[in-house]
């Protein structure tokens, strides 16, 4: 890849050169120089080793010194290019030095090609790349570009030797000449003229690049075909000495290696190993390339593989019972090993089940995408490439650093699923593998989940068993379906945007890798590197790692790389390489907390080891340690990397009781509050006085919780919810008091403010609120129950409660106050009060409603005037107002009394009241209305006023015609 | 046997006193009893049909000839100031102070006055 962007980039710059040539020279004419071309326009510096301007600031005045040449890949880059300037002397490319008397000579800089761009193509020390095996038909390309040319950039990076022998100075020298630098900053340098001491004429071969005799204008400076011959010479070399290196040690390494070597690919490794151990990562060296090297599970192997081969009949045309002797002996043997050592469990029954489904009516295999699950390190995407190519397919991975917004995923997918490569490959179909996926957006998700479900419709249709439905519909359909598999992998299979995918995909998760296989695999590893290790030690690796296979082999690789020809338990346990950086969940972190690490036994010589933390604070008293402050570091690293302290406070707060407790005195729970209390201190002081150094001492407090309460026994431990939980009571109680306070009498209310209502008012309330009431009517309550009534629904009109009827959920009939203030000011766990029956509660309400109007009648009726004083006597008047009557008109006896009279007496009567006793006020145009109305209807108004309030009425007697008949004696008449 | 004098006061004419008889009681709406009330309003029709008006109800009577006149007698035992003029002591006497002749009767049902009446029903 990088190789044909260089040759891109040569040959832009060649045909600048080329069309450009004729005016650099005319221009360099002008300026005095006609020798040169302006490509050489630095060539004035030549024998003054030019360096990087920010080094020559840097240095100064001084004299920057050779860097020691200690490390191989700098000894390596100044190897690389030597011989470019032997070449170029060779060549004879050397222009003469212009003889400049005036030593004015201005350089203006030019970008600094620096070398490391230049010279990447032609890396000598990168590994031959047919050699190196590629874990997939992808990947190495890319590896191989990675890995090693960072390595190679090393070397170039620090300036060749020879630039110790330059100057730099901050002002121009007296005697000499100089050339004077600028840089774009506008920094100024001078650099010393001098005689060519060595007398080739060019000492820095970064100058040597940076021009070229002929009028061609070069990137590199020198051709690139010598340069290549250059370096496939250099490689020869190498792999001459490699070779004769490695049969060495394999001399020395004797025997017991043979057996070791999987029949896989023992052919390349004698070849390559050193060479790439070198510059490859070993992970990438020794990753499986066959299905029979496979480290992880088998079933989970075998379970991919075979849903991989569902999709043959649709992929490669085969039919389906055809498929069975297709794959090669391998997977088929470990399938029967496997069938043979362990017993199927049910789950695995149960993907064997569905793997043996039919396929659905167009040949696909029920569920289109696999999603392998598992955390890091296991072989996830190996196993993935590894099995897509056992299958015949060629793999196209698309991985986090692609981009994943929804477009180009679709563009991706599609172009993966429906085209075919067709250069290399050998027209193999696309297997599309999609690694972490989890960290992909949603929307790219459901973009994928569109594209499986294309052609849903048709599915849904009841899937006759392989029934050929309708065929024109069918096929003009079938363009746009999926007919390539899509493995997907990821590493967290419960991250939300892989729900929808999860339903339709076939899950396979992936256990922890067997320590042993991976202790095996380690071993013939270090076995072909040359590292002396023992079993003991490899096996304290993979504990160390979690059996993470990469993790592994990375650290054995950094030991090795470090110069380390044997592994010990002891070098295993101080290294800290092989800790993964990786988040633990909460719960297990809650786990680690609560329970005390359960295989002891197998840490053998843990004592003498150092944890990781041990070897920053200080190898003083190492020896001292013991289990416990093992188990204290421990946690303490875990706590400190799990992330969310407030969420695993909360956890423990929230199960460190439940555990089981064994001092009687509780001093460990109080001691852990104590710790908590603190943990607040803490984080409030951080928090809200930004004194943010504080938040250092957080982690202590699992540590604390560690030692207070670890258990052998595994705890249960649920999510904390109470903190919520409490959150929504406080705000829940606040919206209730404010509720209760605004709804207060203004009276009461001056002395309720909140705080004080809930502490000292409310709890009293509710006692006062509930007095002993007969249940009966209020009609028979005595004087006494009256007044406590009358009060009782003072006090609660002034805090504004009442009674509400509710219906509870089994169908009763409740009254609740309202607001509930019970919740405010009542422990729930404590017995509740002696509560107020029903009926009480109910009539309790009446009198609640009946008050309200009554006081909302006298407040509009004090707003009606003074004049409703006078009203009480209106209504119930009569017998005060016939007196009146009487007394007015004392004169007119009981036979004078006529109709006329009365209507006069009527007419004098109060103002005209309403139901209530409230003086209708008749409107100007009513009264006149009236009044102009018939007299005969005012007069038949006034006579029925005085009928119907005469004193005396009379009631019929019925059935009795002779009602009057008294026995009358005549000695009564005497 | 017992003589008893009758003697009517008035040389020309006696009053005339009207009979009335209720199918009914007449109650006092209060408690203070019927004593200075007012009874109601008796007119007549034109036709000469009494009506009689008590309280929110309406009778409508006739008038009866009674074929034994009553006589309204007036009862006065003899006291110490009670002496004739003539000096001469004498006993109880009765003063006829009215003739009834006629009595009216209401026998019917009486009618509700409702007052207020919607206009417009």
């Amino acid at each position: 890849m990088e190789e044909d962007y260089e040759w891109e980039l040569r040959g832009v710059e060649d045909d600048f050169g080329r069309q450009f040539a004729a005016e650099l020279e005319v221009l360099a004419e002008l300026e005095g120089t006609p020798t040169l071309s302006p490509s050489r326009a630095p060539q004035p510096t030549v024998g003054r080793p030019q360096l990087t301007f920010e080094e020559a600031i840097a240095g100064g005045d001084a004299t920057t010194h050779p860097s020691p040449a200690g490390s191989p890949g700098k000894s390596e880059g100044r190897a690389s290019k030597r011989p470019v300037d032997a070449d170029f002397q060779r060549d004879g490319l050397l222009p003469p030095t212009p003889k400049v008397k005036r030593p004015r000579l201005e350089v203006v800089k030019r970008l600094n090609f620096t070398p490391e761009e230049m010279e990447e193509p032609p890396l000598p020390d990168s590994p031959p790349r047919d050699i190196t095996p590629p874990p997939s038909p992808e990947i190495p390309t890319g590896l191989w570009g990675d890995g090693p040319s960072d390595a190679g950039a090393d070397g170039a990076l620090t300036p060749a030797s020879p630039a110790a022998r330059n100057p730099v100075r901050r002002r121009p020298p007296v005697l000499e000449d100089y050339v004077n630098v600028t840089s774009t900053r506008g920094d100024r340098a001078f650099l010393v003229l001098r005689g060519d001491p060595t007398g080739t004429g060019v000492q820095s071969p970064l100058l040597d690049i940076r021009w070229r005799g002929r009028s061609q204008l070069d990137l590199l400076g020198v051709s690139f075909a010598s340069l290549k011959e250059q370096v496939d010479s250099e490689r020869r070399q190498q792999r001459l000495k490699e070779a004769q290196w490695l049969s060495d040690t394999l001399h020395s390494l004797g025997t017991e290696e043979e057996e070791a070597q999987p029949s896989g690919a023992p052919e390349e490794e004698p070849v390559d190993g050193q060479d790439a151990s070198q510059q490859c990562l070993w992970v990438d060296e020794f990753a499986p390339r066959h299905y029979t090297e496979l480290l992880s599970d088998d079933f989970t192997n075998r379970c991919l593989l075979k849903w991989l081969k569902l999709w043959d009949p649709v992929v490669f045309g085969h039919e389906r019972p055809a498929r069975k002797p297709r794959p090669s002996a391998e997977p088929a043997r470990a399938g029967k090993e496997a069938a043979a050592s362990a017993k199927w469990k049910s789950h695995e029954q149960l993907v064997e089940e569905m793997l043996e489904a039919e396929l659905d009516p167009s040949q696909r295999p029920r569920q289109k995408v696999a999603l392998l699950c598992g955390p890091p390190g296991l072989g996830k995407t190996t196993l993935a490439h590894v099995i897509a190519r056992h299958a015949g397919y060629s793999v196209v991975e698309m991985n986090a650093s692609d981009d994943r917004s929804p477009e180009a995923f679709r563009t991706r997918i599609e172009a993966a699923t429906q085209m075919e490569s067709v250069l290399g490959a050998g027209g193999r179909p696309n297997c599309l593998v999609i690694d972490e996926i989890d960290g992909a957006p949603t929307a790219a998700i459901n973009v994928l989940l569109g594209v499986l479900n294309r052609r849903g419709p048709q599915e849904a249709e009841p899937r006759g068993p392989a029934a050929p439905s309708g065929g024109g519909r069918r096929g003009r359909a079938e363009a746009g379906l999926l007919t390539r598999p899509i493995i997907c992998i990821c590493n967290d299979q419960f991250a939300p945007s892989l729900r929808q995918l999860k339903q339709q995909a076939f899950l396979l998760h992936f256990p922890p890798t067997l320590p042993s296989r991976l202790v095996q695999r380690l071993q013939e590893i270090s076995l072909r590197q040359g590292v002396r290790a023992d079993p003991g030690a490899l096996a304290a690796l993979c504990e160390k790692t979690d059996n993470d296979i990469r993790a592994c082999i990375n650290t054995l690789q950094f030991l090795h790389r470090r110069g380390r020809r044997e592994l010990s338990v002891r070098d295993v346990q101080a290294t800290r390489v092989g800790l993964k950086d990786q988040r633990k969940g909460l719960f297990s972190v809650w786990q680690e907390v609560f329970q005390l690490p359960r295989d002891q036994r197998r840490r053998v010589g843990q004592d003498l080891a150092l944890p990781a933390h041990m070897l920053l604070l200080g190898p003083g008293d190492a020896g001292s340690l013991t289990s416990a402050s093992q188990r204290f570091y421990h946690v303490l690293h875990v706590a400190t990397s799990a992330g969310e302290h407030e969420k695993v406070v909360q956890g423990l707060f929230d199960n460190f009781l439940r555990l089981r407790l064994r001092d009687s005195s509780l001093g460990a729970v109080c001691s852990a509050l104590d710790w908590l209390a603190f943990d607040d201190l803490l984080a409030q002081a951080a928090h809200h006085g930004q004194s943010f150094q504080l938040l250092r001492y957080l982690p202590f407090l699992p540590v604390a919780f560690h030692v207070l309460f670890a258990r052998s026994h595994v705890p249960r431990i649920s999510f904390p919810s109470s903190q919520q939980e409490a959150q929504n009571r406080i705000s829940q109680t606040r919206n209730l008091i404010q509720t209760l306070v605004s709804g207060m009498a203004p009276a009461t209310r001056s002395r309720a403010a909140p705080q004080a209502l809930v502490l000292d008012a409310l709890c009293l309330l509710l006692d006062i609120l509930a007095p002993k009431l007969r249940p009966v009517s209020t009609q028979l309550y005595g004087a006494r129950e009256k007044q406590q009534l009358a009060s009782l629904v003072g006090t609660m009109l002034a805090y504004s409660l009442t009674y509400r009827q509710e219906r509870t959920p089994d169908g009763q009939y409740v009254y609740r106050l309202e607001p509930n203030v019970e919740d405010v000011c009542r422990f729930p766990e404590l017995p509740a009060r002696k509560p107020l029956t029903y009926q009480a509660k109910q009539l309790i309400a009446r009198e609640i409603e009946v008050e309200k109007m009554r006081r909302a009648e006298a407040v509009s009726r004090a707003g009606n005037g003074p004049q409703a004083d006078r009203s009480p006597a209106g209504p119930e008047g009569p017998p005060g107002g016939s007196g009146e009557r009487d007394g007015r008109r004392p004169a007119l006896r009981n036979h004078e009394q006529r109709l006329e009279h009365i209507m006069r007496a009527v007419r004098e009567e109060q103002p005209e009241r309403d139901f209530f006793g409230r003086v209708v006020v008749r409107s100007a145009a009513a009264l006149r209305a009236e009044d102009a109305g018939l007299e005969k209807d005012s007069a038949e108004w006034r006579i029925g006023t005085a009928v119907g309030r005469s004193e005396v009425w009379f009631r019929f007697n019925e059935g009795v015609s002779n009602a009057v008949r008294r026995t009358l004696y005549v000695r009564d008449l005497l | 046997m017992v003589q008893i004098v009758i003697s009517s006061a008035g040389a020309g004419g006696l009053a005339e006193w009207v009979l009335m008889e209720l199918q009914g009681e007449i109650e006092a709406r209060y408690s203070t009893g019927l004593a200075g009330n007012l009874l109601g309003d008796l007119h007549y029709t034109t036709e000469g049909i009494p009506v009689l008006i008590v309280g929110h109800h309406i009778l409508y009577g006739k008038i009866i000839h009674l074929e034994k006149p009553f006589a309204v007698l007036v009862k006065h035992t003899p006291g110490d100031q009670d002496c004739d003029e003539l000096g001469r002591e004498t006993g109880t006497r009765y003063l006829v102070t009215a003739l009834i002749k006629n009595k009216i009767l209401f026998k019917t049902r009486p009618k509700p006055i409702i007052t207020n009446v919607p206009k417009k029903v």
